[in-house]
């Protein structure tokens, strides 16, 4: 279910730019042109100074992975269920993390390529939209 | 503002309840609660019911299914939410309720029935109390924040899997002397730590219970109190704080800013500080958000909540008593009645009545409530009368 799938809740919004931006291969932030707050994810007002003045720009998305998991134990829309009798599957969830940018902003990512075993808080990492099959956009966590 | 004292409390069976129906259950929470405080519903000027969720309930309006089926017509009653703490909301509308003087016998009921869905949907509807637009397209569920905080956690202070192991071992201890408990089983640290992952690093027994239940407490004013109980027990500081919707936009990843908030907010109205707590409940729905709420509460310093655990501080005999009730890790959390069930346990203790739990001659308890990873928490302090 990626951001596309998510059309009811980006789509009617005033932020609705920010998937377009992804599949064109930018992930943006906003920055409140009073007092200067930059966001991320993008808002359309400040929840500082309440201004809409509200300037888009690209983040330079390198940074070090703040946490991470692994969900073994999926929400139903992503739940398979193996109909085989007496059998089993292993599942090996792709980590999703947090990228924590020099700003301090954070994007959140599935890190589908490090393998799982060798994550670690602190590395460095850097965020990219990627599309999927079927034209759904997203964001992974690739290795810099 | 009034003195509001809690002169009644009621708890039903937490557990798989597939025998009950959500408006029956709470009738066992009500009925309980009516006999503990020797009154009838007649009695009852007002009242307040924390449900957390229509996807669980199948409702609209899941509170007037209550009110009508404890036959509380025509008198107010309405609903609260605040995800998991939505029970704690619950307690705290009553309090304004009395402290206000728009009434002066409240009944604040808290219910969930969480078992009628799937586990894979229940994970779903839970997954949504993150940010339904920015996190859940990556496929989040309630473990995953909480696994996120639990990796930062260990990250920057060295908390241990096994001090994590070691909180579900300990509710589960008290967990088999609560009649009330949805697990009573004895889990031990090798158990613990072999079960399987269910988000990384938190484990099947890290998490707390998919539960149905409800329980219910009666509040009053000081003139009906003393009228109505021979043991009140007074709520004498209230917090509630908030805190970032999306988890990746908070300062501090292995905090929850508003449970801190709340918890300055509740000492400061009581006039108390941590020191002065005999015994807390606190918001265990996995096992490191015990050992943040250690310290967001200032039970221990920043970074040493694994340690208080290692140390056993939180047993009934230790430094400060948590969750001797067996925390919702062990008694369940049936999401709405959690907050309101906490404080049917911190009544028992502070009356002497919470049987071989019983944390010796506890004068002033404590709970805390946490909905969603943070969004919302509610600290809430008690004193016997």
């Amino acid at each position: 279910m990626e951001f596309k799938d998510f059309s009811l809740f980006l789509n009617h919004t005033k932020v609705k730019r920010f998937v377009d931006d992804l599949a064109s291969g930018k992930i943006m932030g906003t920055v409140c042109k009073k007092c200067g707050l930059k966001l991320y994810p993008p808002r359309a007002d400040c929840p500082d100074c309440y201004s809409t003045e509200i300037e888009w720009v690209e983040l330079k998305a390198q940074g070090k992975l703040a946490t991470f998991t692994m969900i073994y134990v999926p929400p139903d829309h992503f739940t398979t269920i193996l109909q085989m009798p007496f059998s089993k599957f292993r599942f090996d969830p792709c980590p999703i993390g947090l990228l924590e940018l020099e700003n301090g902003l954070r994007i959140m990512g599935w890190i589908p390529k490090v393998n799982p075993k060798e994550l670690k808080v602190g590395m460095s990492l850097k965020a990219e939209p990627q599309m999927l099959p079927g034209g759904k956009v997203t964001i992974v966590l690739n290795s810099v | 503002m009034r003195k509001v004292a809690i002169v009644g409390i009621g708890h039903g069976k937490f557990g798989v309840r597939s025998d009950a129906s959500q408006r029956e259950l709470v009738f066992e929470a009500v009925k309980d609660c009516m006999n503990d405080a020797g009154i009838t519903i007649k009695e009852v000027d007002s009242m307040v019911t924390g449900i957390c969720s229509d996807h669980f309930s199948f409702a609209l309006q899941p509170s007037a299914m209550v009110h009508d089926y404890i036959g509380f017509l025509p008198k107010g009653n309405f609903r609260t939410e605040g995800a998991c703490a939505t029970g704690s909301m619950a307690v705290r509308t009553g309090w304004m309720t009395v402290a206000s003087g728009l009434a002066d016998v409240v009944l604040v009921v808290g219910v969930e029935k969480m078992t009628e869905v799937p586990t894979s949907v229940a994970t779903e509807i839970m997954g949504k109390g993150g940010d339904a637009t920015w996190e859940y397209p990556f496929g989040t569920t309630f473990p995953g924040y909480y696994a996120m905080i639990a990796q930062a956690h260990m990250a920057r202070y060295g908390t241990t899997e096994e001090q994590l192991a070691r909180v579900a071992v300990k509710n589960h201890f008290y967990g088999m002397k609560n009649p009330y408990a949805h697990m009573q089983k004895d889990v031990t640290l090798e158990m613990a730590l072999s079960s399987a992952y269910v988000a990384y690093p938190l484990k099947l027994f890290d998490c707390s219970l998919i539960t149905d239940g409800a329980a219910a407490i009666v509040l009053a004013s000081e003139q009906k109190a003393k009228a109505i109980s021979n043991k009140p027990v007074w709520m004498v500081g209230l917090g509630l704080g908030t805190d970032t919707m999306v988890i990746g936009e908070r300062k501090d990843l292995t905090s929850l800013r508003g449970s801190v908030y709340a918890a300055r907010q509740a000492y400061e109205m009581a006039g108390l500080t941590p020191d002065d707590i005999d015994v807390a409940t606190v918001h265990d729905c996995f096992t490191i958000a015990e050992i943040v709420a250690y310290e967001d509460l200032g039970f221990s310093k920043k970074g040493e909540g694994g340690k208080l655990i290692e140390e056993k501080q939180t047993y009934a005999d230790g430094k400060i008593p948590v969750n001797v009730d067996g925390g919702l890790k062990s008694k369940g959390h049936p999401v709405g009645a959690t907050g309101v069930s906490m404080a049917v346990e911190i009544v028992k203790q502070l009356r002497g009545e919470a049987g071989p739990r019983q944390v010796k001659n506890a004068e002033i308890g404590l709970t805390h409530n946490v909905g969603g990873s943070g969004q919302v928490a509610a600290v809430h302090i008690y004193r016997r009368g």
